[in-house]
């Protein structure tokens, strides 16, 4: 494990390098308290810290402040070790973020003990940060697909919708079903029927940018918000999704499964929309349009003013 | 506590403690030695003009520097007598200072003579 040391003296230093040296851990040993906010504030710096109280340039406690107030990133275990032992001294060191303290001259057993109980925190708050992350996973994303839950896509769409309105940009909107599922689901069970939205999931995750947002809107309805895009590349964005649905079978453990997609696209440039409700409703309208045409296509919402103006793949 | 005026202990450092403290690895303690050889003098002589001029605040600063760097060559009687001089600085206490740097010097002074035996 990673360790930073922070001592103005180079004998203190020494000491403690060999002392941690011999006990396994990769030492960085650093002569103040600037060098150490920079090693602990980088993203893979050391995760234990020894800082000495007093150091030229910022203090002990004044790396430990700076640190604390630092966010979203690992905790860091610090110690302060120094000459200050008084009860007040001990006090503001804590204060000030340090997590445990040890006086000059320290005993090597009870240094490597304190940083075991050190590392034992770490190790107890990664846990924890796993376990939060686990559940803010399962809160915003869909158990099956690992798609973002439909409350979630939505609420994006909104963000995204308002963004786009206040930078007069575009947003695209596709809504897209899987056709015949249900005959998926009847014939070859539910278990199959996963397979195919999981895998229907990763088709639609691949034919898009890493910056564009999908979700599960429904059972087989699927959410894609593009942003910063506009009606002109709509079309050829939205063939890409229905293609790469439609390409090839999705291989199941009962065979082979061909399926299709039908979508119904709208860009937010071409509407005067203020909420999500109403632009999903348009889409939604066209997505219906989509399937009463055939489906495995793709109907383009356009408020009626606009309607000559559509490209030849699709009609409105 | 050291009072001022003591003679300074032949056996300045603690050699059990410190080969102690290095897990008895001599290279360890020759090269810590050598450090302490070229830092001590250097920090002594850092000393010797806030004490002059009566600057409390730097004389605390670099009387508890030392007093660190001492206590590391378990240096008792040494980081004793430095100890006393930063409370005194951090108590205002300017009229002994000079004695008391004084009597720091000649530890310290005792305390090469044996890193180099």
């Amino acid at each position: 494990m990673k360790i930073l040391i922070a001592d103005d003296d180079a004998v203190s230093r020494r000491l403690l390098e060999k002392t941690l040296e011999r006990e396994g851990y990769e030492v960085l040993a650093v002569e103040n308290g600037r060098l150490a906010l920079a090693q602990l504030s980088l993203p893979d710096g050391p995760r234990l810290a020894l800082l000495d109280w007093m150091m030229p340039g910022m203090d002990g406690p004044g790396v430990c402040a700076e640190i604390r107030e630092q966010t979203g990133r690992p905790y860091v275990h610090v110690v302060l070790v120094t000459s200050r032992g008084t009860k007040r001294d001990i006090v503001a060191g804590l204060d000030a973020g340090a997590d445990d303290y040890l006086t000059k001259p320290w005993d090597p057993a009870e240094l490597t003990a304190r940083l075991l109980v050190g590392q034992r925190i770490l190790q107890l708050e990664d846990r924890l940060v796993e376990a939060r992350e686990t559940m803010r996973f399962k809160a915003t994303h869909d158990a099956l697909t690992s798609l973002f839950n439909r409350g979630v896509i939505v609420d994006l769409l909104a963000r995204e919708l308002s963004r786009t309105r206040r930078e007069n940009g575009s947003t695209v909107v596709m809504l897209g079903d899987l056709d015949h599922f249900k005959n998926v689901n009847d014939t070859c069970g539910h278990v199959v029927g996963d397979e195919v939205l999981r895998e229907t999931a990763r088709r639609l995750l691949a034919s898009v940018r890493s910056y564009d947002l999908v979700g599960r809107y429904g059972g087989e309805e699927f959410l894609i918000v593009l942003n910063n895009c506009d009606a002109s590349q709509a079309i050829l964005r939205a063939e890409q999704v229905r293609n790469g649905i439609a390409s090839l079978p999705v291989q199941t453990q009962r065979g082979p499964i061909p399926i299709t997609m039908s979508l119904g696209v709208l860009a937010s440039r071409d509407w005067n929309l203020h909420l999500v409700e109403e632009v999903l409703s348009e889409a939604d309208s066209a997505l219906y349009r989509a399937k009463a045409d055939g489906r495995n296509c793709i109907r383009f919402a356009k408020p009626s003013a606009l309607c000559g103006a559509m490209e030849p793949l699709v009609r409105t | 506590m050291t009072q001022q005026g003591d003679p300074p202990s032949r056996g300045a450092v603690g050699v059990v403690d410190l080969l102690a403290r290095v897990e008895n690895d001599h290279d360890l303690l020759c090269k810590l030695i050598r450090m302490s050889k070229e830092g001590h003098p250097r920090v002594m002589q850092s000393l010797q003009h806030p004490v002059a001029c009566r600057d409390i605040k730097n004389v605390e600063a670099t009387s508890h520097s030392l007093k660190g760097m001492l206590s590391e060559l378990s240096a008792k009687q040494a980081t004793a007598t430095a100890s006393r001089l930063e409370q005194m600085a951090r108590e205002e206490e300017r009229l002994d200072l000079a004695n008391l740097l004084a009597r720091l010097e000649s530890e310290v002074a005792g305390l090469l003579t044996q890193l180099d035996g």
